[in-house]
């Protein structure tokens, strides 16, 4: 019901946007794409952070295998089936095709293709050193390129700093979510509507957790904690409610949806007016180490963030740290290193879930299980 | 299938193909204790800066033993003392006479080259699964770490060259947990060519051919890499005349099966020349000459009113019984993988010019025109090449998990039906041999279309 709400306040605050004449341009969320860019040439940017069904994935098969990823396949499904609650999607001007994984690149393109969204190219390499991060920037180049022939102006690099500076600012009041007691399932919902919203959210975020600071609502002792990674838990999905009902509480969301976006800040010393601002999206790219495209340190990265977070844990609270991974099924990146996370976390004490699933309804029951069998395990 | 066998003696080049592949282990031995050399792991044809940095490329399924090895060991020996030619004309001798102890031997070991190597895939298949990997990714992924897991310990180096692919991407990074000993080589291959990107890329090249250095402990020249991309060059050549002028022809210089069974033999031993690229080179191009005379002298078969049936993608996983079907419902199945892909494209050797650039201007190409950013390039080669090989008809592996290569069924469809308006179908694969019942049902139903 919640996230009904959320949708349904979405979709008023998007035609608002589009009566004051802004055009939307849609992307798989994932974590490299340029929003300050989109937001300096006038545009919206719309993360597409929806969680599916089965009528969403069935809805794909008519464009890619069942054996697409089923994030993917949702995200086709919202089009294809236009549900009245993702109405909004019709408002989309633009589609981002970028190659997060080779999933995005497919879908994107068949939803520009098929649902004639014109699209827009943005590729990220796929190592970080010195030679991606120049080609980095020659996509970010291309990327105001063809920003700037839609709009018909060239973006100032003023107009691009005042960006850069307004969603670093957003992002590292989101940071503070990870210090608030509370519950993982509100920790989620204020992460999602800001996620969805952008930097227009900024004041009503500030009061939240202004309210949490001054009221903490902190979790039962009874409850597990857990630090979810791997994929993200998007609006719609049970997920979250499935290990709050098993006895568990996420108490930081190491996910696309979560720390991996709010923790790509740039210092505000590097701000700098005189400085090309490409080169500051550059340097969020570069920082943007827990992000799960990049080869070939993303296990290293992963387990040692983990390891961090954990040791840190436990020794405030005297317990042990339980770890989700969270696997969309047929999710590339996340399924492929599953096992070598598990085994090198377990070699260092941290028992890890490697929980894979689809978006059917069928599983429920099976993934419920699952938790509270490893939850139980936890004790 | 004896048929296949048969066809197959006449073809020494092919023998020593097959030999080269199935007695790599005891090759890459000796290379790596006795001469000491540095065996580099190699995926998809990615071999030619390990073959110029003067290191032993191999796909690591050639470090197995091969259980018909013995009996080619065996034709080996006879080779050194005899030459391949003789043992190969005494093998159609021995056939011919109908001794048929010694004959079903013969058979046996042409026949079994294909399908021994597809048994050690579906063991690699499994063994990748019984690692970890999840069964929900493609054949092609599981065999290369079961690959990796049984034999990955004995190479030196892993050359990882990035492509479109992010499980295969990812894929490349797991195999420093596989095997902590190899170094790792890595080559970024951006996605799309803007501004200065063949200078970034040509950079990239340079660091891995310094890594190589390291590796060895010897420079690597520009006429190193010059003198490498030379015999590559020869190899694609002949490798294209086999698929442009003789494959897409009406008379072939032996039965359409055998004939793809050889072209399937190419498509797997391309990707690392059997660690000898000269010697892979002798032998693709005698297998030219091979071909070429036996049609002058009209031996072989009229295919002029066989269908030409283009069979694709086959190099991540394929039914290998297809091409056997769809003779013997008519027709000939044509296979052209790295050509669709673009990685037969010749490198440019002169003097005058930079071969590390040549090198990156090569791999940027068959990223952009081969497999393309996205499945609008990608289906477009899929296209182009059954447009070049003239095909009549299109089968479509769809592998199982498979979210790059073979996912875009339905986009290249399309444009089948409106740009070559050829009957096409699509094939579901997860497994060597799993559902030939109904890879026959498939076929069966699609060559009545051209009754």
């Amino acid at each position: 019901m919640d996230d009904l709400n959320l949708l349904s306040d979405f979709s008023l605050f998007l035609k608002e946007k589009k009566q004051q004449g802004v055009k939307i341009v849609a992307y798989l969320a994932h974590d490299n794409i340029p929003e300050e860019l989109l937001d300096a040439a006038g545009f919206f940017p719309l993360r597409m952070i929806f969680g599916g069904n089965d009528d969403l994935m069935d809805a794909s098969h008519d464009f890619l295998p069942p054996s697409t990823c089923a994030f993917a396949q949702s995200c086709i499904g919202l089009f294809s089936t236009k549900p009245n609650a993702f109405r909004f999607l019709e408002l989309v001007d633009y589609f981002i095709v970028s190659n997060h994984c080779v999933s995005d690149v497919c879908v994107s393109e068949i939803i520009s293709k098929y649902f004639n969204i014109p699209r827009l190219n943005f590729y990220v390499p796929y190592t970080m050193n010195k030679n991606s991060l120049k080609y980095f920037k020659l996509e970010l180049q291309d990327f105001r390129n063809q920003l700037e022939a839609i709009v018909n102006r060239k973006v100032s690099d003023e107009d691009l700093h005042n960006s850069i500076v307004k969603f670093n600012n957003f992002k590292k009041k989101l940071l503070e979510i990870n210090e608030l007691e509370m519950s993982g399932s509100e920790k989620l919902k204020i992460i999602h509507k800001s996620m969805l919203f952008g930097p227009d959210f900024l004041h009503d975020l500030e009061s939240l957790i202004q309210k949490f600071k001054d009221t903490p609502q902190p979790v039962p002792n009874t409850s597990k904690d857990v630090l979810l990674t791997g994929c993200s838990i998007f609006i719609n999905d049970n997920m979250i409610d499935l290990i709050e009902e098993g006895g568990g509480n996420i108490v930081f969301f190491d996910t696309w949806i979560g720390n991996h976006y709010y923790s790509q800040i740039v210092e505000s010393n590097l701000i700098d007016i005189n400085k090309d601002p490409l080169d500051l999206l550059v340097l969020r790219f570069k920082n943007n180490i827990y992000g799960d495209h990049s080869v070939p340190d993303f296990l290293k990265q992963k387990v040692s963030v983990i390891q961090k977070y954990s040791d840190s844990y436990t020794k405030s609270k005297g317990r042990k740290l339980g770890v989700i991974n969270h696997i969309i099924k047929f999710c590339d990146h996340i399924s492929l290193m599953s096992s070598f996370l598990k085994d090198t976390l377990q070699e260092k004490g941290i028992q890890v879930l490697n929980l894979e699933r689809d978006y059917s309804r069928a599983n429920r029951g099976q993934l419920s299980t699952r938790i509270e069998a490893y939850l139980e395990m936890m004790k | 299938m004896s048929v296949i066998a048969d066809e197959i003696v006449s073809f020494s080049s092919v023998l020593r193909m097959a030999y080269n592949m199935l007695n790599g282990r005891n090759y890459l031995k000796r290379k790596k204790f006795r001469e000491k050399e540095k065996l580099v792991a190699i995926t998809l044809p990615f071999s030619d800066l390990a073959f110029a940095a003067g290191t032993v490329p191999v796909f690591p399924i050639r470090m197995h033993q091969f259980e018909i090895s013995q009996y080619l060991n065996y034709l080996g020996s006879a080779s050194s003392i005899f030459g391949w030619n003789a043992v190969s004309k005494f093998l159609s001798f021995i056939k011919n006479q109908g001794i048929e102890k010694v004959s079903k031997i013969v058979g046996d070991i042409i026949e079994d080259v294909i399908d021994t190597i597809n048994v050690k895939y579906n063991q690699m298949y499994d063994l990748g699964i019984e690692t970890g990997i999840s069964s929900d990714f493609c054949y092609g992924l599981k065999s290369l770490v079961g690959m990796h897991v049984s034999k990955g310990q004995n190479v030196d180096a892993c050359l990882n060259v990035t492509i479109r692919c992010s499980a295969y991407n990812k894929y490349l990074e797991s195999l420093k947990s596989i095997n902590e000993g190899p170094k790792q080589i890595w080559i970024d291959i951006p996605p799309r060519n803007l501004g200065n990107t063949i200078e970034l890329l040509t950079d990239n090249v340079s660091n891995a051919l310094n890594e190589f250095e390291k590796l060895t402990g010897n420079n690597v020249t520009d006429n190193d890499l010059r003198a490498h991309f030379k015999i590559g060059n020869q190899v694609k050549k002949s490798y294209k005349n086999i698929i442009y002028d003789i494959s897409a022809s009406d008379f072939y210089p032996c039965n359409p099966a055998t004939f793809s069974e050889i072209m399937a033999l190419l498509s797997i031993t391309f990707q690392d020349y059997n660690s000898d690229a000269a010697r892979y080179r002798d032998n693709i191009v005698s297998l030219e000459k091979e071909m070429r005379e036996r049609i002058r002298k009209g031996i072989g078969m009229d295919v002029s009113k066989m269908p030409r049936i283009f069979v694709t993608p086959m190099f991540g996983g394929w039914e290998p019984k297809s091409h056997e079907i769809i003779y013997e419902l008519g027709g000939r199945a044509l296979y052209a993988d790295w050509e669709l892909l673009k990685f037969l494209e010749e490198i440019p050797t002169s003097p005058n010019t930079n071969p590390s650039e040549e090198y990156a201007r090569f791999l940027m190409r068959a990223t952009e025109t081969g497999i393309g950013c996205d499945n609008d390039k990608l289906t477009d080669s899929y296209l182009r090449m059954a447009k070049n090989l003239n095909a009549e008809g299109l089968i479509f592996f769809q592998l199982f998990g498979c979210h790059s290569i073979s996912n875009c069924y339905s986009m290249l469809r399309e444009k089948v039906r409106r740009e070559l308006e050829i009957p096409t179908t699509a094939i579901t694969f997860n497994k060597i041999g799993e559902n030939v019942e109904q890879v026959k049902t498939r076929l069966g139903a699609f060559m009545e279309m051209f009754k």
